[in-house]
């Protein structure tokens, strides 16, 4: 199998991923719930964490990285936290249904900035417009349809000076695309631990700018046991039950395999790998590639239409050939009316760090063979 | 004789304990014994008597200032000097 579903998931891991899983399996337990060996080895590999993620987004304090079960998770976390019913919310016009969907659950009073694809200038506009009177942004860093790198940068800072706080979706950057949470100024960043980052499913992380954040679940934590309510500080607020050790364990290791390599590196092979295939299609008619003219605002995802086939028609044939696709709406049904893809979805073609040039080639050969 | 310095997480205990290892002085994360955990279950680092002063300083200056300080008599009973 060609596996080119990475934006869904990173089915091809480091080795040691795995082994790291399994290790935790046979050696820890729960931390925080003793003081023996396997417990605090347990809390060490998630201490371990906390602070190799620190390095990784920039953020001054490790207790303010937070282990979720997803980016999911995360998000609804943060939603909770800044949004109350009726209250206005700007988000992209790229955002993933983990956004809309809890903020339409709240009853928010939902403003899109709609800009066009790879139009970071025009995005920036759409918010700036809109922020004033708002309570609450939220910005996909990158889409996780189109590969599109919004200009979060921007964003956040024109959120900082209208003192809007800015959530960032990162399920789709994070471990390729830089993020610096610290020097951005927003108030969340949610990203889950299986895609760039590498680790298991059911890992995620949200960084949180402070300990202010209104708990999804309520339980124990390990600590101030005897208090009816959670605890006020991080990361113990928002983590209340078992931790996901093993998962964490393997997320450790994909963020030790990511920093041996850099996240700069691997944005450049996946892209690398995009060019390469998007060059093969260059000059197939009925092949639409939803491309960037400027290679800097496209991550390693990349949409296509094939003229006069349903795009799950198409996933599914090249699945016959054994190449791993995405088709549909792949869950942001606002990115395509975005896009103006809605009515007929895409193909989403995704890159790994650990796919290859001639893996890329095949698939385009695969796909021209389709239309 | 040892102090107990007891902190409001066991992610802020295991901070403290690797802020104390890297200045080359010892110093254990365990729980709180139930009679000087006024809140419930908490963590603490255990450093030897002598260490304290010294432990206490840098550890506020690296901002992992303790909560409270217990001092454990050779027997066992505990004296929060906080």
């Amino acid at each position: 199998m060609i596996y080119l579903d990475s934006a869904a998931t990173s089915f091809l891991k480091p080795a040691t991923v795995r082994y790291a899983v399994s290790e935790a399996m046979r050696t820890m337990s729960s931390p925080g719930r003793g003081g023996y060996e396997s417990a605090m080895r347990a809390a060490d590999t998630l201490l371990d964490c906390r602070l190799a993620l620190a390095d990784l987004f920039c953020v001054r304090d490790p207790a303010h990285v937070v282990f979720t079960s997803s980016a999911t998770h995360g998000l609804n976390i943060a939603i909770r936290s800044l949004v109350k019913p009726g209250d206005r919310v700007v988000i992209s016009g790229y955002e993933h249904n983990a956004v809309w969907r809890p903020l339409h659950g709240l009853g928010a009073d939902i403003r899109v900035a709609r800009a066009p694809l790879f139009q970071p200038e025009d995005m920036v506009q759409a918010f700036r417009e809109l922020l004033p009177g708002a309570k609450a942004a939220v910005c996909t860093q990158v889409s996780n349809v189109f590969g599109y790198i919004l200009p979060v940068e921007r964003i956040g800072s024109l959120c900082r000076e209208q003192g809007v706080p800015l959530i960032v979706d990162a399920a789709q950057s994070a471990g390729t695309v830089g993020l610096d949470f610290d020097a951005l100024g927003c108030a969340f960043a949610a990203m889950p631990g299986h895609k760039g980052l590498l680790g298991p499913q059911g890992t995620g992380v949200l960084l949180c700018r402070d300990e202010a954040a209104a708990p999804l679940f309520y339980g124990g934590t390990g600590s101030q046991s005897q208090e009816a309510f959670m605890p006020e500080f991080l990361p113990d607020r928002l983590e209340p039950g078992t931790h996901n050790v093993p998962g964490v364990a393997g997320l450790l290791a994909g963020v030790k395999w990511l920093q041996q390599r850099s996240c700069p590196a691997i944005l450049a092979h996946e892209r690398e790998l995009l060019g390469e295939f998007c060059k093969r299609l260059a000059g197939a008619d009925n092949v639409r590639l939803f491309r960037a003219e400027d290679p800097q605002t496209q991550a390693g995802v990349v949409s296509v239409q094939v003229d006069g086939m349903d795009c799950e028609e198409a996933a599914a044939k090249l699945a016959e050939r054994g190449i791993a696709v995405r088709a549909g709406l792949h869950c942001a049904p606002l990115a395509h009316e975005t896009a103006g893809t809605l009515s007929s979805g895409t193909v989403r073609f995704s890159f790994s760090p650990f796919n290859t040039r001639r893996e890329a080639l095949t698939a385009a050969e695969a796909l021209l063979a389709l239309a | 004789m040892q102090y107990l310095l007891t902190f409001r997480s066991l992610t802020y205990a295991q901070r403290a304990s690797r802020v104390l290892e890297r200045a080359g002085v010892t110093g254990t994360v365990s729980r709180v014994p139930k009679a000087a955990a006024t809140r419930g279950c908490a963590y603490c680092v255990i450093v030897a008597a002598r260490n304290r002063d010294w432990a206490v300083n840098l550890l506020t200056g690296a901002g992992l200032a303790p909560e409270r300080t217990i001092l454990r008599h050779p027997d066992g009973t505990l004296e929060v000097s906080e």
